[in-house]
Formats: structure tokens, C-alpha cells, sequence
């Protein structure tokens, strides 16, 4: 305990007065004698200067949320840059199904409005127009989005006036997002915008239920490396009739549909929690937090979710899928784990998935010695309890909240969604957490610690002090661990591998971590004519 | 020409095959020594950067940002800025920081000179070189953005000097690898020469040693200075524009004579760069690089059969684009498909010279997206591309195989490596162009001449 304070003064040194104090609300250490979790700062202002791994409104919203649509077509509107940067590059698969061929997939394709000199002096609508009237003709999307940038906002263009008016001539849907990138803290903002966005205009637009007996969406799923296929995979097999996995390989016709399922999962929270929410006060649809990264974990969640129904079928075919997949994986991960025993990591990503690998390390004899968010809400730290008291600020109020009633027509007690009586659900909310999620605390051990945004420079100096033995991130950090000698597993796109969620996904990021791991090159960093206790000098200082 | 395409016939921007202007400023930052950069925009700007930088280069690259939020937008970035100069000096202690303007500020019409010199003042800083460039993306790509800020680190540092016997080297964003190669070539001829910028070892930094967060290498602001004084400049930039170009910033302003000449990427375009190295050294070419000439021109006798039936599609930024179309042409594989996403006066101009004996001429696209590419090369039977990973959907549309070079390769690693200059890098090149034409044959010949012949399998 007092060693890693001493770490933390240690990393706070550099700064001015008002940055170490503002840094220091956004770091806690896990106390077990604390009754209960300490409040963190988190979703506040990034401070400028100190190279932080946030992205930005337009990248939560394009970038994670309705880029996979896989269906529509996203256009950016702005100069070249950010419709390039967010080209692809998360690695959310898509493929076709019954309802979407192969040729209404456009997520491979990047749409740009290019704005120009001209466009930014005398205004871009115009150009976005024939844009949308361009694409229309050549593609035939089911729907569009269009995607703020920075200067869109400032220079006042009408992109919902733009969109209304080529809803009216092509009789198709355009949703406009003003997602421009200064909007909230982090990328964190572009997903409530976009999730606002589908609620209000998508969700609840369809008809049609899919056949089966129980329907399921799958929210904050997105597909990166084949995650979405390995969970539909299982829980298909289970007898679930996976209506819509939101937004990895989504299409735009079965988000219409989200309001006909009997429930919604929610994998990242802090992604879509906001549509999980307005679903339940609007269609009364239940949400269940499901953590699919690990074995215990995926076995866990799929118990639960079995136990809303009610069906004893289900239940037990449960049971014959996790007996047989557990017995199929286990062995081999317990090989893995005799390499990995008792190792270490630092995990620094996302909004929810520091918490989600924290089973899956467990499950490997692993320990996250640090985890933290890049743009997580006090509620991904501490859970869903402190949300009516997390105060707003200047930058949480340029967010639209939407205020939703329970729809007329549409709504259904959550009961009668899980064809269940009022007792009986009464019931199950004693044993399932029905809409509620705990964050990342509560799964913390003695001495670990949480760090909210972190940045460069802190990074660095927790891998040379607390000494990991790995490093989960994103691409921008992983060459500075790397030239630290310590191994690292990007848990944005996967350096290319996965799927890592469900069972098969468990075993490769096992497969993954132990290569990471032993990789001989570790152990020649330090060349035959020089001793371990010499280390090499600068090369090159 | 056959065909000049008229660009912007098309709203539609469909699969970009260029980036924003202050990505191409960065990197020039990037390589002066004990510089940071910091990006004046929102927080994705930077962090957008960083994620294009660092997938390139394979290594860690430091942009701050000020991450201006809605409040700032509509008053004002100062107090931002402000902060973010307080950190950055305090956590990276640097000599040298560049600010690169991005869409947002520029929009908001930001003074940077006023608000650096308003920091400068209230702060008392004497000691710390703050240096902001305009890079705003609606009126340019990464390629002006280089350009821009490689020339305002020259206004800024290059004040009246002493005349001396160095030579300014000007370079276009090539790898670090390419950097290292002409350097050598300078170094064989014992000149002595200034090099801006040279992120060689900031973005290719070798293994060893204590992690430094601002990595050792990059030009010295001295030698910059010292630029004015110089006999020459060499500046690989036939197709910088004039209002851009550093070297001629330093003819006009400093009477530093100005060679500008094509990348020494491709034999001829070395041969041409060797001409002016003997004529300002005095020296005749070094034995190594005429064994090295030798080599390249046997590696072109051996290919030659295979690379005639080369039909490439080269695109990217201008300089490259020139340069690759230059090797291309003297090994018989004319380009089919010439491109770039940025918008060159001269890059027309000069391709024609090249092309002017090529019995087939080109499709030349300029300010044109990989849409437009991609049917162009389908048009003209193109069976080879050259450029930056933003063409891998050539491959996967197409089958057309992809040699990258330029600028970003995300999807393949060792972008920083990757060796094209100077005879040795040329026939590095030529080896991985003609072996993908290979391997294309060796896959496809026998169903070729079976199709040739009308047999069918299994009848």
C-alpha cells in the first residue's frame, strides 16, 4: 500500500500545483476496510498540455457507434481529415445475412464531404446535399447518417434541415448527428448523441419480431475481431433468438426491430447505456449487464440470463452448453495459465473493458494491478447508485438528454416482456441485477488501483514502478511499454487477432497473451558481452 | 494525356486517398531535435494523429492537445492554450514546440502569433522556441502541411548568417529508412549539410536505453539558423508549391542558390542528384556508389521481362508519386493509373515530360479518392499498384497487388523502414515490384494458358 502511494507522489511530481491536485481525484486505491467506494472524478474536463489517450465527440459517435452500422452509409462532413482517420479502423466485421446481401454493406467505404475553403466561408449544405443525392443514386442505402466535424457547428450548417429536406426527396431515412468534436470531454459525448439519435428515429420504427420464443438484443456488442459471431454463436446454441447485436454487424432494418425484443444485454456499458435506459422507460424492456470476456464470467452472465425467462428448458440447455464448452476450453487455458500464473497487468481502455478482463486474467491466474478508463462516468467506477448524484457541468449539459415517457401503444411492463407474472419478476430482481450495473470497483482487490484518464507521461512511469508484465491499451501506447521491455495486448483492434469474447475468444487471447509473454525477443535485449547487472547505456544520447 | 481528369466532377468523396494538413506538420516537428508538438484543436485531433503516426511508424508519438471544448469554441482557445504550454514544458522540458493549427481553430479564427506572444510575455519565456503554423485541412493535405511547417521553421530560425561551406537539405515526408540512405550518400562525398527536417531517429528509434520522453535526434535549431548561410539547397520538391517551399524562401530571402530536384528515388532521378553532389563537392562519385549504380543496373537488365508487363497505378503524395512514376517508366512498366489525392500545380507538368515518349499515355487524377482510382485501374487493366495502405482495397476489390511506400502503412509493419532512395533503396524497390508481378504469374499462369488453349478441368 504505501509503495504504490509512493509510486503515485512519484508520478505526480512534474506537474504544476493545479494539475497534481486535479490528478489526484482521478486516482484511487482499492481499500477493503473502506465501507464503500471513494468517489473518483472521472468525465471531466481533459487537461490540455498532458497527452491523453481521449478521442473526441465525433469519434464516439461516428468512430464507435454508427460507423458499423453495417447498412447505412455514414458520410462525414468536414475537411478530409476525420472521415480518414475513422476509416475502418476498428475492425468491426460485418457480413451478409438473409436480410442485408452483400451489396448493402458499406462499412469498408469511407464518405467524405471534403469541405473546402469555399465551403467553410459560404457554407457546406449545399454540397452535403448533392452529396446525399450522389450517394442515393449510386448506392441505394437503406438509410444515411451524417457526421458533424468541428467547423460544421461553427459556421452554423443546418445539417438536420439538409437531412429533412433529402428525407423528402429520396423517402429514405437521413439522420444528421451533431457530433462535432469539442462537444463533452471525450468520444464518451459522441455515443449519448448517437445513441439519442437512434432512439429517437430508429428504434421502435419496425414491425417485425423475429421468430422465436425468446428474442434478445445484444447492446454495446460491437464485433471487433469477431466478438458479436462467437456470442450470437452461443447463445443461438442455447435456443436465444438474437434479434440484434447493436452495432457490431448490425443492420439498419433489425435496429427498428430493438423494441421487439423481450430484453436487452448490455456488454459496454458506458457505450449504450443510454439506449438501454430509454428502452426501459419507453417499451419497458428490462436490461441485464452481461460480461462475455472470460469463462467464469460468460458463464456467469449466460446463467442469469437464462434465469429471466423462467424457461425451464433454457435453463438447462444452459447448463448442456457450459458443461460442454467449459470442458473443452478449461483444459487448454489451464495449460496457458501455467505460464501465466501469478503474472501481472496494467490495463488502460475504453469505457467498460478494464472491468470485463479482469475475469478473463483471473481465469488465466492473472491479477490488473491497475486498471483504468480513457472516458468512463463515475457510474463505470463505482456503479449505477451515484448517477443521481454525479453533478453537471457546463460540458454534460451541451449533451441533449432526451425525455421519454412510456410510449402509449408500445409499452409493456418488464414482466410481461419476460412473459412472466409481476411476483415471479419481483422475484428474479432479488436474484439477477435486472438494470443495474455495480462498475469496477466492487471486483478490485486490496492495494490495486484505479486510474481515470491517464496519460503519457503517467503510463510511463507506473509501467517502470509498478512493473507489469503486461500492458493492455490501445495502439498509441503500446510502443512506449514495448521499448520499456514490457509485453503488450491492444484491446482496441487486437493487434490484429481475435475474436477474444465467449469461449473461442478466451482461448485466443490466452494463445495471444502467453506468445506476448515469451516472445524470445525479451530475453535478448541485453547482447552476450555485457552483464545484467550493466545495463546497456543510451545508444544514442 | 489521354485524360485529365476533371477533379470535384463529383461532390462524392468515396475512400479518400489523402489526409489532413497539420498529420503532415507534425511529423516535421517530429524531426527537430528536443521539439514537442501540440495540436490547437479538440482532443480527437490529437489523438487521431497520434493513432495515424504511431501505426506508421511503430513507435511512441507524442502530440499534446489543448482539447478545446464547446466553451472554448465560442470564446476563445487562449486559457486552453495557455494550459497546455504550462504542461507541456513542465512534463517534456523541450527546446522547440510547434503548434499546429487544425479545422476548429482555424474556423474560430484564432490569432496564434498573438496568443504565443501573449504567453511568451505573461510567462516571461525567453529560453523556449514556440512555434505555431497554419494547417488548416479545408485548404490543404498532409502534403502542404509538411511543406508549411518545414518553411516556417526556417522563417522563424533562418535570420541573416555567415556565409559557410554546408549545404541545406530539404526533404519531403519519406521514411526514416529513405533518410538514413541519402544521408550516407551526402556522407560519401564528404560533404557537410544540414538536413530538414530528420526525424530518422525520432520515429526509428533504436532499442537501448533508458526510455527518454522526448527521443535524442532531429535538427538542431542552431543548424537551422545556420541554413541562411549555406552555399546551396538541395530540395527534393519539384512539386512544392513556390508559396510553400523552404528552399526557395532561402533563395530569395538569404541568396542560398536552390537545386531543386526529384527524390533520388529511381536510377535516372539518382543519377541526377550525383551530377549536383560532384559538381558542389568537387569530388567524383565514390567507388561504393558506382558498384552500387552497377548493381541497380544489372537488377533492371535481370528484371526487364518481367517488368514490361507491369501496369501500375501509382498514387500518393505528389513527390512520391513523381518518383515512383519516374522508376516505373525506366524499367517498361508505365504507369496505366498516375494519382494523388493532394492538388499539385506542377505535378502534371512534369509528368508529361516524363511520359513523353510512353507509347500508352496515363490517366492522371489529381485531387481524386480511391473510388475514382479504383475504376481507372479497372479501365486500364492495371495489375500493380504503388502507394500507402489506403489501396488495399485494390487488393481486395481487384486482386491488384499493393507495393507500399509513402505514407501511412498501418496495415503492414515497418513503415519506418521501408528503404527506397539511393541506388540500393531503388533496387530494394524494384526487387519487391517485379517479385509481386511474379508471383501474380506463377499463380495465374497455368489457368492462363489452359483458358488459352480451351481447356477446361475435368473434360
Amino acid at each position: 500500500m504505501a509503495e504504490i502511494d509512493s509510486t503515485i507522489e512519484e508520478m505526480l511530481v512534474p506537474y504544476p500545483d493545479l494539475v497534481k491536485k486535479n490528478r489526484k481525484k482521478h486516482l484511487m486505491v482499492k481499500d477493503e476496510a473502506a465501507a464503500c467506494c471513494p468517489q473518483i472524478e472521472a468525465n471531466t474536463r481533459t487537461i490540455p498540455g498532458i497527452i491523453s489517450q481521449r478521442g473526441c465527440a465525433y469519434a464516439g459517435c461516428k468512430g464507435v457507434v454508427v460507423g458499423p452500422i453495417k447498412d447505412m452509409i455514414t458520410i462525414t462532413h468536414g475537411p478530409v481529415g476525420c472521415g480518414y482517420y475513422s476509416w475502418g479502423t476498428r475492425r468491426n466485421k460485418a457480413r451478409a445475412d438473409d436480410t442485408t446481401p452483400k451489396d448493402k454493406i458499406f462499412t469498408q467505404l469511407c464518405f467524405i464531404t471534403d469541405m473546402l475553403e469555399p465551403d467553410i466561408v459560404f457554407g457546406g449544405e449545399k454540397k452535403l446535399a448533392k452529396m446525399i443525392d450522389e450517394v442515393v443514386a449510386a448506392f441505394h442505402p437503406r438509410a444515411i447518417n451524417i457526421c458533424a466535424t468541428c467547423p460544421v457547428g461553427l459556421i452554423g450548417d443546418d445539417i438536420n434541415a439538409v437531412a429533412k429536406a433529402a428525407e423528402e426527396r429520396h423517402g429514405i431515412q437521413v439522420l444528421a448527428y451533431n457530433c462535432e468534436g469539442y462537444k463533452g470531454v471525450s468520444q464518451s459525448a459522441g455515443h449519448h448523441i448517437a445513441n439519442n439519435n437512434l432512439m429517437e428515429r430508429v428504434i421502435g420504427t419496425g414491425t417485425e419480431r423475429k421468430n422465436g420464443k425468446h428474442v434478445i438484443n445484444l447492446l454495446g456488442e460491437y464485433n471487433i475481431g469477431g466478438d458479436g459471431w462467437e456470442l450470437e454463436r452461443i447463445l443461438k446454441e442455447i435456443g436465444y433468438t438474437v434479434n440484434c447485436v447493436l452495432t457490431g454487424d448490425s443492420s439498419y432494418l433489425d435496429i427498428k426491430n430493438l423494441h421487439l425484443a423481450d430484453l436487452n444485454l448490455v456488454q459496454c456499458h458506458r457505450s449504450i447505456n443510454y439506449i438501454a435506459e430509454m428502452m426501459e422507460t419507453k417499451y419497458g424492456t428490462p436490461w441485464l449487464k452481461v460480461n462475455f470476456i472470460g469463462i467464469d464470467s460468460t458463464n456467469q452472465s449466460l446463467r442469469q440470463l437464462a434465469q429471466c425467462f423462467g424457461d425451464e428448458e433454457l435453463v438447462k440447455q444452459t447448463e448442456v452448453v457450459i458443461e460442454r464448452e467449459t470442458a473443452r476450453i478449461a483444459p487448454v487455458l489451464e495449460q496457458y495459465s501455467k505460464i501465466l500464473k501469478g503474472k501481472t497487468a496494467f490495463a488502460i481502455v475504453g469505457g467498460s473493458r478494464s472491468h470485463h478482463y479482469q475475469y478473463l486474467l483471473r481465469d488465466l491466474g492473472m491479477e490488473m494491478i491497475i486498471a483504468g478508463y480513457e472516458f468512463a462516468h463515475r457510474d463505470d467506477y463505482e456503479g449505477r447508485q451515484v448517477i443521481p448524484t454525479i453533478k453537471s457541468d457546463a460540458d454534460s449539459k451541451n449533451i441533449p438528454e432526451l425525455h421519454l415517457m412510456a410510449d402509449e401503444k408500445m409499452y409493456r411492463e418488464a414482466h410481461v416482456h419476460l412473459n412472466m407474472s409481476k411476483e415471479k419478476y419481483d422475484e428474479l430482481k432479488k436474484a439477477v441485477p435486472l438494470n443495474y450495473y455495480e462498475g469496477i470497483y466492487p471486483n478490485m482487490k486490496e492495494g490495486q488501483v484505479i486510474i481515470d484518464d491517464a496519460n503519457h507521461h503517467e503510463v510511463e512511469v507506473l509501467i517502470r514502478t509498478a512493473k507489469p508484465d503486461l500492458f493492455l491499451s490501445g495502439v498509441r501506447d503500446k510502443y512506449i511499454v514495448h521499448k520499456m521491455g514490457v509485453a503488450s495486448k491492444q484491446l482496441h483492434a487486437y493487434d490484429y487477432s481475435g475474436p477474444y469474447a465467449g469461449y473461442n475468444g478466451a482461448l485466443n487471447f490466452a494463445r495471444d497473451v502467453v506468445n506476448a509473454l515469451t516472445t524470445p525477443a525479451w530475453k535478448l535485449i541485453t547482447p552476450p558481452w555485457e552483464t545484467k547487472e550493466e545495463p546497456r547505456s543510451e545508444t544514442h544520447a | 494525356m489521354e485524360t485529365v481528369a476533371t477533379p470535384k466532377v463529383k461532390q462524392v468523396n468515396e475512400n479518400q486517398c489523402q489526409q489532413c494538413m497539420p498529420l503532415g506538420g507534425v511529423v516535421v516537428f517530429k524531426g527537430v531535435e528536443n521539439a514537442m508538438v501540440l495540436v490547437h484543436g479538440s482532443q480527437g485531433c490529437s489523438t487521431y494523429m497520434r493513432l495515424t503516426n504511431v501505426e506508421h511508424y511503430n513507435e511512441p508519438v507524442d502530440i499534446a492537445s489543448s482539447a478545446l471544448n464547446e466553451k472554448q469554441a465560442i470564446y476563445g482557445g487562449e486559457v486552453n492554450l495557455h494550459k497546455a504550454l504550462d504542461n507541456v514544458i513542465r512534463v517534456y522540458g523541450p527546446k522547440v514546440i510547434g503548434i499546429m493549427t487544425t479545422c476548429l481553430t482555424e474556423t474560430m479564427g484564432e490569432d496564434l502569433e498573438r496568443l504565443v506572444a501573449t504567453y511568451r510575455q505573461n510567462r516571461g519565456i525567453t529560453t523556449i522556441d514556440i512555434i505555431p503554423v497554419a494547417t488548416l485541412s479545408y485548404s490543404g493535405s498532409q502534403t502542404e502541411g509538411f511543406w508549411a511547417a518545414t518553411r516556417q521553421l526556417v522563417v522563424y530560425y533562418a535570420k541573416p548568417a555567415e556565409r559557410h561551406n554546408g549545404i541545406n537539405v530539404i526533404i519531403p515526408h519519406i521514411s526514416p529508412a529513405d533518410i538514413r540512405e541519402i544521408k550516407r550518400i551526402f556522407d560519401l562525398f564528404g560533404l557537410e549539410y544540414t538536413m530538414l527536417p530528420d526525424y530518422s531517429m525520432t520515429l526509428d528509434r533504436p532499442y537501448g536505453g533508458r526510455y527518454q520522453k522526448i527521443p535524442p535526434g532531429g535538427t538542431s535549431t542552431q543548424d537551422i539558423a545556420r541554413m541562411s548561410g549555406a552555399r546551396a539547397t538541395i530540395q527534393f520538391g519539384l512539386t512544392c508549391p513556390d508559396n510553400l517551399s523552404p528552399g526557395l524562401l532561402l533563395e530569395q530571402e538569404h541568396s542560398v542558390p536552390l537545386h531543386n530536384l526529384p527524390l533520388p528515388i529511381g536510377l535516372q532521378n539518382m543519377d541526377r542528384l550525383i551530377a549536383t553532389l560532384e559538381k558542389l563537392s568537387g569530388r567524383s562519385l565514390p567507388d561504393i556508389l558506382e558498384r552500387e549504380r552497377g548493381w541497380l543496373l544489372d537488377g533492371m537488365a535481370d528484371s526487364h521481362k518481367f517488368n514490361a508487363d507491369g501496369r501500375p497505378i501509382v498514387y500518393g503524395e505528389p513527390e512520391l508519386v513523381y518518383a515512383f512514376s519516374s522508376i516505373c517508366v525506366e524499367n517498361g512498366a508505365t504507369p496505366v493509373v498516375i494519382a494523388s489525392g493532394t492538388k499539385s500545380t506542377r505535378l502534371t507538368g512534369l509528368l508529361a515530360t516524363l511520359l513523353a515518349d510512353a507509347d500508352e499515355q496515363p490517366v492522371i487524377l489529381e485531387e481524386t479518392d480511391f473510388a475514382a482510382i479504383d475504376d481507372a485501374g479497372f479501365l486500364a487493366e492495371a495489375n500493380i499498384a504503388v502507394g500507402h495502405s489506403g489501396g488495399k482495397f485494390l487488393t481486395e476489390h481487384r486482386g491488384i497487388p499493393v507495393i507500399r511506400v509513402g505514407f501511412p502503412i498501418h496495415d503492414r509493419t515497418g513503415g519506418q523502414r521501408v528503404l527506397s532512395a539511393g541506388y540500393t533503396g531503388t533496387l530494394a524497390f524494384l526487387d519487391r515490384f517485379t517479385n509481386a508481378l511474379l508471383e501474380t504469374k506463377y499463380e495465374s499462369y497455368r489457368e492462363l494458358r489452359k483458358e488459352e488453349m480451351g481447356i477446361r478441368e475435368g473434360a
